[in-house]
């Protein structure tokens, strides 16, 4: 599926609530820790501002949508500009699911660390998938 | 009964492409959280950006700072949009030019230099809230002490 070998992660940067801010947290750990030349990340606003190099971006590359909460602003916003959607993570459930609560939205604490840790190997994870899909 | 009082709301890009973006909503939440606490509030910018209605209201009828992080300006431009002009803007690469020493590299874990930058930045929008809400610098803490007196 992605010829150039990447795929795009497009994230909730929601800074009201504590799960924007593991959302955050998880991406930053696949881009900087887990599969730094895989991604390219992209920034939500200048998406809904119209910013050419960031809508081509989602249409061109797979993309892996992560949402914070229920308003699901990434998806929304990557399904609005064009982009295939191949790979989604929802904060709510892992919290759910892994039954860790972050802290808060500017400390996301231990609990928030290792929810950030579980999500950012799921992406990893989807990102092999889909890399492997075009080999 | 519930008195309202006067509340600004600051919209800020929380870029994660770029330092700037993280620097943005770590000085935003200084300020919400420890400059200017009850006086102030965020506004989620992909939600604001993204249709919500409670957001955009809010934006109508409170005065907003915006504050961006590069010159795409999308707070600024998204506040204008669907809510009015702001009340003031401030935009971090301005500030980060009057800086020259500030070298920024960090897009999630901050240096003690980068910190030091968004405390900064975050000192400049509390001024905005000052000047928003007709007061001048350092008000608040006089407010403080005034209600330490009364009690």
């Amino acid at each position: 599926m992605s010829k150039s070998g990447k795929v795009a992660i497009v994230a909730c940067a929601g800074m009201d609530k504590a799960l924007g801010s593991v959302a955050r947290a998880s991406v930053f750990k696949v881009v900087k820790e887990l599969r730094p030349n895989n991604v390219e990340l992209v920034c939500l606003p200048p998406l809904l501002a119209g910013v050419a190099p960031h809508s081509e971006l989602i249409k061109s590359l797979p993309v892996i949508t992560v949402d914070g909460c229920a308003e699901r602003c990434a998806t929304k916003l990557v399904v609005k500009n064009g982009g295939k959607i191949r790979g989604r993570a929802f904060v709510p459930d892992s919290v759910k699911k892994h039954n860790l609560t972050p802290d808060s939205a500017s400390n996301i604490g231990p609990n928030g660390e290792k929810l950030a840790e579980i999500i950012a190997r799921e992406i990893a994870a989807t990102i092999d998938k889909l890399l492997a899909e075009n080999r | 009964m519930t008195i309202v009082r006067n509340k600004v709301g600051v919209v800020s890009c929380s870029g994660e492409e770029i330092p700037e973006g993280t620097i943005s909503r770590v000085a935003t939440r200084l300020v919400l959280e420890k400059l200017r606490p009850g006086e102030t509030v965020t506004i989620c910018l992909p939600l604001f950006l993204a249709g919500g209605e409670d957001e955009r209201a809010f934006a109508r009828v409170f005065p907003t700072i915006t504050v961006d992080g590069c010159e795409k300006r999308c707070a600024e431009k998204g506040t204008k949009k669907y809510s009015g002009k702001p009340a003031a803007t401030i935009i971090v690469t301005d500030i980060l030019k009057k800086c020259t020493n500030a070298n920024l590299k960090s897009r999630d874990e901050l240096s003690p230099e980068e910190w030091k930058f968004a405390e900064k930045v975050a000192e400049e929008i509390a001024e905005k809230v000052d000047e928003v809400l007709g007061r001048k610098k350092g008000a608040n803490e006089k407010v403080e002490s005034c209600q330490r007196a009364e009690k």
